[in-house]
């Protein structure tokens, strides 16, 4: 009966009557749930499987992954390691492929705002924890920042293998040669590795991990952070993390190198930007043109064109993926 | 330039969510009630019991009231209500056996003890659209007449027990019932244990226990079984009462439940049957039947067959699950499209197939509409380079 010790009676939805139950269902908006809607005991549960995926970078924890009041392949996962993150004095920001104002991003924010109260912004300086759906930010996050990735699919070697029994033994035995055959197989057929997001990373040189479905763009930005990413699966029920100052490497051969996305002789129509993730936008009209996707830097760039992705740090030329100084990965050829 | 930055988010959902309950609302009919729907439609709100895995018949009608019928949003529903709530304690094992059958059958055996039940069917109606039942008012209950006096309830025979008792069933690992597995509580991390498999089954979507049960059938696995017995009826509820430690029976629960045997032979020096077994809530034996194959073939632990391997079945078998992932990719995905045109234009131009076709046509047209052409990256370059390696 450990799991009853910690019910706050006076939150706890009465389970007396249905009629009690019913009523309470009738009640104001979220009044009868917890706060930051889970119980304390499952909130307590997820932090455990983070801080031991913090422990090992990029192993896949399993945890009790909680129905939630979003479908799963939503984002509960996602939500489900915010909320447990989340405290009243926290500002959160959540971004759904690149956008703040995306329907299901304000539906996860609309639940946090209701159940743990904490302050919103779409400003990714100004955030304690960012939810993200598929993307990293362009600007450069700090060590007062977590990101939370939200994840669909947990491991890299689905790809290659099915089974999760087999895939486990294989991160057991850091035994990752099939996809590396898998990769060759890749250069064989296409010439290169044609795999666009999801794309396979080793962690800390021992992990493979899937780094969620960002696009290439922002792998490097994994590599020796000054932030806490942490990977969250609702539907797989799975935590795993990149802690600060992790190397983080995606898998390439010496004469195939990582390649990032590419936007020959394109800028942002909205902003100019050349150095951030474009997305091409078809208009009715049948012109196409290329807009930033990272909406709210984008806002910035329209007021002041030069901005610095590291312009809220006291530091500059901070290393933070493409475009910025000192990547490996910009050069388009060097994956350390 | 919408669907890159959908402003007004929240404004939109709850417009929305007001269209959806305009649906319902729409007509000129009375609105159904939630009494209508406990009382009428069972077996929709036994299927979201089931699904659901929370036995709770009013909240059942209220969730499929709410998702205007949809069984699996109804499970949603009272899954995602169910996880905030407190448990308070755990009942009693139950032996099926102390069952109150309105139903039971048992095709293994032409009699068995207790007899053969077939009550509330319509196994043996005609499939006739009963055009009566448009615009019925009022009508009577048929079987008001019935002469009841001698129909007293009998305890049943199990009829598994019968077949265990010759030795001819070879007996189910004895689960820790001190601590079974919750897998809602845990998470299903393969190998799975039975109690964990037995559970997510009974949670398992309809449709999706049904069509892998079926896929052994259809030849895809071993197990064609014969069924001991079908049976619907009340179990009781039974706890310790906290003060005085006796057991009491505080409710019951309405169940369907499934046994059969199959003729693979477990053992060689010692040939018994395989068998399954399949319980849910609410009334819906063809999901039982199904789970009673979908069980006894799981038991052979083999990958030959997708019934077969526990990590599929598993995998595929939750409707939440498949539910949500599969309507997710009506999310917005362009970020990660992006990344596959990418892909396969770097592909086509390295074979030539995209030098001179639509892409660059296109893309010039595109360039035409930038207006920032002077701040041209130096990095571009030595990215098509090294593409070109």
């Amino acid at each position: 009966m450990t799991e009853t010790d910690d019910i706050d009676v006076e939150t706890a939805v009465p389970t007396d009557s249905v009629e009690a139950a019913l009523e309470n269902l009738e009640g104001d908006g979220l009044e009868g749930y917890n706060y930051a809607y889970l119980d304390e005991h499952t909130k307590r549960e997820v932090r455990r499987a983070t801080l031991k995926a913090i422990a090992i970078p990029g192993h896949q924890v399993p945890y009790a992954s909680r129905p939630m009041p979003l479908a799963r392949g939503w984002g509960t996962g996602g939500i489900q390691a915010s909320l447990s993150l989340l405290g009243p004095e926290d500002t959160f920001k959540v971004i759904d492929q690149g956008s703040d104002e995306s329907v299901n991003a304000a539906n996860i924010r609309r639940l946090a705002e209701d159940t743990a109260e904490v302050a919103t912004t779409t400003d990714t300086t100004e955030a304690d924890v960012i939810q993200t759906r598929h993307r990293i930010p362009e600007e450069v996050l700090t060590e007062e920042q977590i990101l939370v990735l939200q994840v669909p699919v947990t491991d890299a070697l689905r790809k290659v293998d099915s089974s999760d029994a087999a895939n486990r033994r294989r991160h057991a035995h850091r035994n990752y040669g099939k996809m590396w055959v898998h990769l060759y197989e890749n250069v064989v057929e296409w010439g290169e590795i044609n795999i666009a997001s999801r794309y396979p990373t080793m962690v800390g040189g021992r992990y493979l991990m899937d780094p969620s479905p960002i696009p290439r763009w922002d792998v490097p930005k994994l590599d020796d952070a000054d932030t806490l990413f942490v990977f969250a699966a609702g539907r797989e029920a799975r935590i795993y993390a990149v802690p600060p100052h992790t190397g983080v490497e995606p898998l390439a051969f010496e004469d195939r190198s990582f390649q990032i996305e590419r936007f020959p002789d394109q800028s942002c129509a909205a902003c100019g930007s050349t150095d951030t993730y474009l997305t091409e936008v078809e208009t009715d009209d049948g012109e196409r043109y290329y807009a930033c996707n990272d909406t709210s830097f984008c806002l910035k760039r329209q007021d002041d064109p030069a901005l610095p992705k590291d312009h809220h740090l006291e530091r500059s030329g901070v290393d933070w993926g493409p475009g910025t100084p000192d990547t490996g990965a910009t050069d388009g050829g060097d994956d350390e | 330039m919408g669907y890159v930055a959908v402003t007004a988010g929240e404004e939109i959902i709850e417009r929305a969510e007001d269209l959806f309950e305009k649906q319902r609302l729409a007509g000129d009919e009375d609105t159904i009630t939630v009494d209508q729907l406990e009382g009428q439609l069972e077996r929709l709100t036994a299927q979201a019991m089931s699904e659901g895995g929370l036995y709770a018949p009013r909240l059942a009608a209220l969730a499929v009231k709410q998702a205007q019928g949809d069984t699996v949003e109804a499970a949603f529903l009272l899954r995602a209500y169910r996880s905030t709530l407190e448990r308070w304690d755990e009942s009693v094992p139950v032996e099926p056996a102390e069952m109150f059958a309105t139903r039971r059958v048992s095709p293994a055996f032409k009699d068995v003890p207790g007899g053969q039940i077939l009550g509330p069917t319509k196994d043996y109606t005609q499939r006739l659209l009963d055009f009566d039942l448009e615009g019925e008012d009022d009508p009577d209950d048929p079987t008001e007449t019935w002469d009841l006096e001698d129909a007293e309830p009998t305890t049943l025979t199990n009829v598994m027990d019968v077949l265990r008792e010759e030795g001819l069933v070879h007996d189910p690992e004895v689960p820790d019932v001190d601590a079974p597995t919750d897998t809602t509580r845990e998470p299903v991390t393969p190998p799975v244990d039975r109690d964990a498999v037995l559970q997510e089954l009974a949670r398992g979507e309809t449709g999706a226990v049904t069509a892998l049960g079926y896929s052994a059938l259809r030849g895809y696995g071993q197990v064609h079984p014969t069924l001991a017995e079908v049976r619907v009826g009340k179990l009781p509820l039974t706890i310790e009462h906290p003060y005085t430690g006796d057991e009491v029976t505080v409710a019951d629960v309405d169940v369907s439940e499934s046994e059969a045997v199959v003729p693979v032979y477990a053992k060689r020096d010692d040939p018994q049957f395989a068998f399954g077994y399949g319980l849910t809530f609410g009334r819906n034996e063809r999901k039982v039947i199904a789970m009673t194959i979908l069980d006894a073939s799981i038991q052979l632990d083999s990958e030959d067959e997708p019934a077969e391997n526990a990590e599929f079945v598993l995998d595929v078998v939750d409707g939440m699950d498949s539910f949500g992932f599969i309507e997710h990719l009506k999310l917005p995905h362009y970020v990660t499209f992006q990344s596959i045109l990418d892909r396969i234009r770097a592909i086509r131009e390295r074979q030539g197939a995209g030098a001179t076709g639509d892409d660059d046509a296109k893309r010039s047209t595109a360039d035409d509409s930038t207006e920032s052409g002077e701040n041209e990256p130096t990095d571009r370059e030595t990215i098509e380079a090294s593409d070109d390696d």
